[in-house]
This record gives C-alpha cells, structure tokens and sequence, in this order.
C-alpha cells in the first residue's frame, strides 16, 4: 500500500531542460516531492547519499559517471533508494543490465509524462515498471530480455564442421594449398568440400560463398567477442 | 487551435502546461530554453558533421533528443536519434539532410509555441543563424 507521506524523488539528468521538465511535471503530483537534482553521476551519487530519497530518477547517459555506473554504486551502496532509469529508446541489452543492477523501473522519456506518476506508485508498491506497465512476473521478463539479448547461433546450413572451417579460411582468402596444407588434407580434398559446399548453400564461386558467408552469420565470432 | 501532435505532442504539452497553471511565466521559460538550447544544439552538430566528428554528433545529438522528447517535441526526437544513431555508428555522411529536417522540425514547434504562448517563447536572435 502507498505511504501517505510524501515519496521524495531525486532526479538525475545533464540537460536542465529535462530536470525542470520533470521537476514541473511531478510538482502537480500531491504524493511526489522532489528533494534534489543532480546533473551528473557523481552528483546522483552524492546527492542519493546525503538525501536519501524514495526514489531516483536516473538518466543513463550521464557526463563523469555514467547512470549504469552509478546505479551499480547506488546498489553495492547500501541505500533504501529505489531507481527508475530514464532512457530515450528501448535497448533490450540496457534493460536488463539495469534490472541485473537493481533498477526498479525503465520509463522512455517521450512517456514520462503518461507514465512517470504511475511508475513511481508501483515502484513504491514493491513492483516493477517495464514497457508502460507494472511488471507481474519479473523472472520471465529477465528470461525472456536474456533470449532476446542472447547472440544469435552459428547457423550451419547443413554443413558439416570441417566445411565450416573451409569456409571460414576462404573467407580470410586462403587458396585450396594453404587449406589443404592447414588441415593436413590434399588440394583434391579441399575441392571436393568446396564442390559440396557450394552444392549446399547455392553459391557458383569463392566470392559468392565469402558474402554468403558474411550476410547469414556463418563465420565464427572474431577473437574477444 | 490544437496543437499539431507530430510537432508538439498535445498531451505532454497540456499537462506540462497544467502542472504549471500557477507559474505561465515560468512555463513559457521552460519552452524558451528549450528552443535556445535546441537551436544552439542545431548549429554546434552541423559544425560537428562537417568536421565529421561523428562522437561529437553522437553526444549532441543525444542530449538534444533527451529534452526534446521530454518536452514532447517529437519530430525533432526523431531527427535526433537518427543523428544519433549515425553518429554511434560513425558515418554522418547522410547527416546534413538530417539536421535540415530538425531544423524545419523545430521551426514548427517554435511556431506552435508561439501561436500557444505568444512570441515571450521565441528566444531572441536563436534562429538568425541556423
């Protein structure tokens, strides 16, 4: 249930506009009262722990501490401060970092005027608010947000490993030589992978199986990422 | 006259303005500085894309969609995140019809301000430039 004390709100943002924006829009709401704003991380940071507010309103690209660098410091920080991210377009990875650092709430700023008071209340109510709603079961909105960020699987095309490696090596732009001396294997072997390979993804020529390869995500991850 | 809501969204625009009803003064403020801002934003990311520097875009362009999504300016949102997005992905080539779009964008929400407000919200000599 709602306190009927004030919920005191801290707002986080670089760009004055916003913060007198949001500062006006949540004067008109009876329950909300702003206690503090800060123009940067660090200054969330300080002004979080010397004020101790409800709620912080934090604003993700921020200058010096970034808001996601913050929100890490507000939970490793001991604070009863609970955090709604302000953020200007809906990035699935963003979003469960936030909720993965203790984020409460995910509010765009082009709704903040339809869903900024409501957010606040349901936050205060111990839910979550995600995509212009109270969140019901977070467990399957933090599974489904970990599918969706996922990186998408090698697909195969139906070739078999060692094809993959060929193709893979033709795109680096090996010759039929330098595979076959890679794998330990004679030129006529390389050719009769290539043949099958070609057979396979319906490509005439090397060139043609270097795009293929690039446009249907058949190469391997570079090295560190 | 209703506000044009691809211009200037009627409900942030309304209640903005409700939330506000006991301070017009600072209301009209609140708009100004933002048109100051926004025409300020314009002129340094034009200079940032024909310096090509695309992080420059990238942050400015950033902020600039930040308030103007805030204050519900929509179509400059829009034009902001697109400069964005070319500018996180380091290719401002296409940036200048961009930003003459943002410019034609927020021409309009100055006008839709002023038809609102009365010309206290036109920032002076903010456009001179553009």
């Amino acid at each position: 249930m709602v306190a009927t004390t004030s919920i005191r709100v801290l707002i986080a943002d670089d760009h004055p506009v916003v913060r007198v924006g949001l500062r006006n829009m949540l004067q008109a709401d009876s329950l909300v009262k702003v206690v503090g704003e800060a123009r940067d991380g660090v200054e969330a940071l300080e002004l979080a722990r010397k004020l101790r507010p409800d709620i912080l309103l934090l604003d993700l690209a921020m200058p010096h501490v970034a808001g996601m660098d913050a929100l890490r410091e507000m939970t490793s920080g001991n604070l009863n401060t609970r955090t709604i991210v302000l953020t200007g377009l809906i990035d699935n990875r963003q979003i469960l970092e936030a909720l993965q650092l203790g984020a409460r709430g995910v509010v765009l700023k082009d709704a903040v005027v339809e869903h900024l008071s409501q957010c606040i209340r349901a936050v205060m109510q111990g839910q979550y608010w995600l995509e212009g709603r109270p969140v019901q079961n977070l467990v399957q909105v933090l599974r489904d947000l970990t599918a969706q960020t996922a990186p998408q699987p090698r697909k195969t095309f139906g070739l078999t490993a060692r094809e993959m490696e060929v193709v893979t090596l033709i795109t680096e732009g090996c010759t039929n030589k330098d595979i076959a001396k890679q794998f330990g294997i004679s030129e006529e072997t390389v050719k009769r992978h290539l043949t099958n390979i070609f057979n396979k993804l319906g490509v005439g020529n090397r060139l043609e199986l270097a795009l293929f390869a690039l446009n249907h995500n058949l190469l391997p991850p570079a090295d560190g990422q | 006259m209703p506000v044009n809501e691809t211009t200037l969204a009627s409900q942030v625009f309304d209640q903005l303005q409700q939330a506000m009803v006991c301070d017009p003064a600072g209301f009209t403020e609140l708009y100004r500085d933002y048109l100051t801002d926004a025409w300020q934003a314009l002129r340094k990311l034009s200079e940032a894309v024909q310096q090509k520097q695309a992080d420059e875009v990238r942050a400015r362009a950033h902020r600039l969609k930040g308030s103007s999504q805030v204050l519900g300016a929509r179509e400059v949102a829009q034009c902001a995140s697109a400069l964005e997005e070319m500018g996180r992905n380091d290719d401002v080539q296409g940036a200048g019809v961009v930003l003459e779009q943002a410019g034609r964008a927020l021409q309009q929400v100055q006008a839709e301000l002023s038809n609102r407000l009365g010309l206290a919200v036109v920032p002076a000599d903010q456009t001179a430039a553009w």
